[in-house]
């Protein structure tokens, strides 16, 4: 009998970035099979094109035998294939029993929705899970307002309706607490008594152990072992996952009085994604923040910066505190922050150079006129710290490559003189050179006393720059790395959960 | 969020229901006799275009697009309609073939519209600005001054009764029903998952731009139907007819308590929506009050119905 999905060879490039280069995998029927890699390694990628959400470059996909040509979802999933997604695919505004069946509502003759069976099916879904679910998950309750498990279990429950015959379950679990999960395992074991297969993606490294039959470790876009779950252990599946990486030197320690006054001293930090944050950043400090994507990283930075406000918790800078309810109150503390999303969080698109820089300058020195002539020197002095390539600054934004861009994005911080720097993974899709450039700016400036933190997705990057990391694991630090401990091993042992 | 705007959510419609009832009381008081036939139906006649543009322009906004070019829509309709049925010959296989071209004509506008917006990309706001230029500019092509009389059996029929009752409630029940037919259908959910999370509906597995575009559609469709009253009442061409009326449609559609950023609302609560501007119309008219305020007042009560949604739904920061 073939296997419920093999995957062979599959290549692909966004761009100049290479996502997967020999992505492979294969799952046999009522096989519970996790997918595991360092972020980056292109897992996510190749259960898209599983999924028929991403297309890919070349190979080969079978599912139980016969080749798979999705260009779109709809034909993945006419073939069996159901993806729960991590960033959830519900619609706010439509009923939970709305979106449980969408694109699959039961009709009546006339082709109408059939009400009656809509609601009595989504409730035969609904109803083993309400006893993990917590109040307020009701059948006509638009998604809207539901809090973050219940809306993962609606989305479980809307793969199952599609009674699907092989199942990927990216972060399935990831909001879901101790009880749910276990109930969900109880699912998904008679899901594998039915003969489902499924894919299996879960940054807790135990889950994976307790749950699954084989396990498959993905490492910089290649498929490098497949280890039956029962004869492996912890240790050889994070060494297959960090692989031969090179340890990095760290970054000379820079000498500080040790009675001097932290810079940014966070207590408790709590929001949608942050569970209990703390941690002191001292002046000079590069302290990194690890783990998985989406653990927390970019909702602190982007509460520190006031963008997504925490629920509680008290920030201190310089030994004052802060309230951080909107962008401009920090600016005006000298608080910076330069995403790698620029086209959402940075650009002002159409508008020139000039214009990006000076965005963050006018906030920070309340200006209301400006002589455009008197700032323009600073801000050349500033691009030009970057090694900026631009034509001048009337030029239009839109006129410089990614990597130059973000230059720009981080010379409108750098004409503020920022005290404390947050970056929220600054270097993605931007190329080798300008990323060099960064780094070497990042560390002059921590050399000129600048406090930053520096979240990226690149586990390299962290090792290579900073002086401490505070790793998270589903919104809280589940370690802290520094001196010997900062090796890729440790980090991807801790992203996973694994503190040992 | 109070208790009151929770169970709002979603229901906004129930105000504009309140209003115009508030509205129909007022305008009774004013004017003795709102309650006879005579009075009743030319009030529907007057408010029927407004009431089948809104119903279309929900399925567009409902899909999270607009479209502003239903106004030019109409007097395409219009003149294509009156043309055809001047062309074969004033009989009544001509008023049915001239229906029909009118209907068509409607349809195909929608399409190309969904096209340029769902499939190119376009912007919906500008694109279908540009594109009601575009069908202006057809319609002044098709028929460049007013005139072309339509035979006397369109006019006779449109203004007539059928079993007892006006054509015209029989136009407006018709159009209710086919409301009601399409909200039973998977289509009108799949419109609202498009406009209230696209990326969720792509990843369902939904075709996102055919259920924009057929939305489009819809909305040339009703549009068309809006044209072809028009021109009963009317009785001939008018190459800029129906100028108004797209803007009043989103403003109903708004009353109606459909979301602009699309996902929510629904086709009855726009002909609720459509109803209300009617009646204020009336109401200042029989108050005595300038005409010139109906504009106003209209526009004020619009600003208001926003107002009222974003109490209801809830704040953004910024």
């Amino acid at each position: 009998m073939p296997p419920a999905l093999r995957a062979q060879g599959i290549t692909k490039r966004f761009d100049a970035v290479v996502a997967l280069s020999d992505g492979a995998l294969t799952v046999e029927r009522g096989e519970i099979h996790a997918l595991l890699g360092a972020n980056g390694c292109g897992k996510s990628t190749l259960c898209k094109i599983i999924a028929g959400t991403v297309l890919r470059d070349g190979g080969s996909v079978q599912v139980d035998g016969v080749p798979l040509e999705p260009k779109r979802p709809a034909d993945a999933e006419a073939a069996g294939i159901a993806l729960f997604y991590q960033e959830l695919s519900l619609v706010p505004q439509l009923t939970v029993a709305e979106n449980i069946f969408l694109g699959h509502e039961p009709r009546t003759r006339a082709g109408f929705v059939d009400r009656r069976k809509l609601e009595d099916d989504a409730g035969r879904l609904l109803g083993p899970f309400q006893a993990v679910a917590g109040s307020g998950l009701d059948l006509h309750t638009p998604v809207a307002r539901l809090a973050p498990d219940q809306r993962q279990i609606v989305e479980i429950l809307k793969v199952l309706a599609r009674r699907p015959r092989l199942i990927i379950f990216d972060e399935a679990t990831a909001a879901l607490d101790r009880r749910q999960v276990e109930f969900f395992f109880r699912m998904l074991r008679e899901l594998k008594a039915q003969g489902i297969a499924m894919i299996f993606i879960s940054h807790r490294l135990d889950e994976v152990f307790e749950i699954c039959d084989r396990i498959t470790v993905m490492r910089n876009g290649a498929t490098v072992a497949t280890y039956p779950a029962a004869e492996t252990d912890v240790n050889r599946v994070v060494h297959a996952m960090v692989g031969a990486m090179a340890e990095h030197l760290h970054p000379p320690q820079v000498e500080r009085p040790a009675n001097e006054q932290p810079r940014l001293v966070v207590d408790r930090a709590r929001g949608r994604r942050l569970r209990d944050v703390s941690l002191t950043l001292r002046p000079g400090e590069i302290l990194g923040l690890g783990g998985l994507q989406g653990q927390g990283q970019s909702a602190l930075l982007r509460g520190l910066f006031g963008a997504d406000p925490l629920d509680s918790g008290r920030v201190n800078l310089d030994g004052a505190p802060l309230r951080l309810r909107k962008p401009a109150d920090a600016v005006r503390h000298g608080i910076a922050y330069v995403s790698g999303d620029r086209g959402r969080d940075a650009a002002l698109h159409g508008r020139s150079i000039f214009e990006n820089i000076a965005a963050a300058s006018f906030i920070r020195e309340r200006r209301v006129l400006v002589w455009p002539g008197r700032l323009a020197e600073r801000f050349r002095q500033a691009a030009a710290a970057l090694n900026t390539k631009y034509a001048g600054l009337e030029a239009p934004i839109g006129s410089l490559s990614g990597g130059n861009q973000q230059k720009i994005f981080i010379a409108r911080w750098l004409a503020t003189r920022p005290a404390v720097l947050l970056l929220d993974d600054p270097t993605k899709g931007i190329d080798l050179a300008a990323k060099a450039d960064f780094f070497d700016l990042v560390q002059r400036l921590a050399a000129e006393g600048a406090s930053i933190l520096f979240y990226s997705s690149e586990d390299a990057e962290l090792l290579g720059l900073c002086n401490r990391i505070l790793v998270f694991n589903g919104g809280a630090i589940a370690a802290e790395l520094s001196g010997g401990t900062m090796t890729a091993l440790h980090l991807t042992r801790a992203a996973y959960g694994d503190a040992a | 969020m109070t208790g009151m705007s929770m169970r709002l959510r979603g229901r906004s419609w129930l105000v504009t229901l309140l209003a115009l009832i508030v509205l129909v009381a007022v305008n009774a008081v004013l004017q003795p006799n709102l309650f006879t036939g005579t009075v009743l139906k030319s009030n529907l006649t007057v408010f029927l275009p407004l009431v089948l543009v809104a119903i279309g322009q929900t399925y567009v906004v409902l899909a999270g697009d607009i479209d502003l070019s239903v106004g030019a829509v109409i007097a395409l309709v219009n003149v294509v309609t009156v043309t055809v049925i001047a062309a074969i010959g004033n009989g009544v296989g001509a008023v049915l073939l001239g229906l029909l071209a009118g209907m068509l004509t409607g349809m195909a506008c929608g399409l190309f519209n969904g096209f340029l917006v769902a499939v190119m990309r376009f912007q919906p706001i500008v694109t279908t600005f540009a594109t009601g230029i575009i069908f202006s500019g057809l319609a002044l092509r098709v028929l460049p001054t007013a005139g072309l009389p339509v035979p006397a059996p369109y006019w006779r029929t449109y203004a007539g009764s059928l079993l007892g009752l006006p054509v015209t409630l029989w136009i407006f029940l018709t159009a209710l029903l086919l409301v009601a037919l399409l909200s039973w259908r998977p289509f009108l959910t799949h419109l609202a998952a498009v406009g209230g999370s696209r990326t969720g509906a792509f990843q369902t597995g939904l075709p996102v731009a055919r259920i924009r575009i057929q939305g489009y559609v819809l909305a040339g469709l009703f549009s068309a139907f809006a044209s072809l009253c028009l021109t009963g009442e009317t009785a001939s061409g008018d190459p800029l007819m129906g100028r108004m009326l797209a803007l009043s449609s989103i403003s109903a559609v708004v009353l109606g308590g459909t979301a602009l950023a699309g996902g929510s609302g629904s086709a009855f609560g726009s002909v609720l929506g459509a109803l209300v501007l009617g009646m204020i119309g009336n109401v200042i008219f029989f108050a005595g009050l300038p005409f010139e305020y109906q504009t106003l007042v209209q526009g004020l009560i619009t600003l208001a119905a926003l107002a009222g949604g974003v109490l209801v739904a809830g704040r953004q920061r910024w």
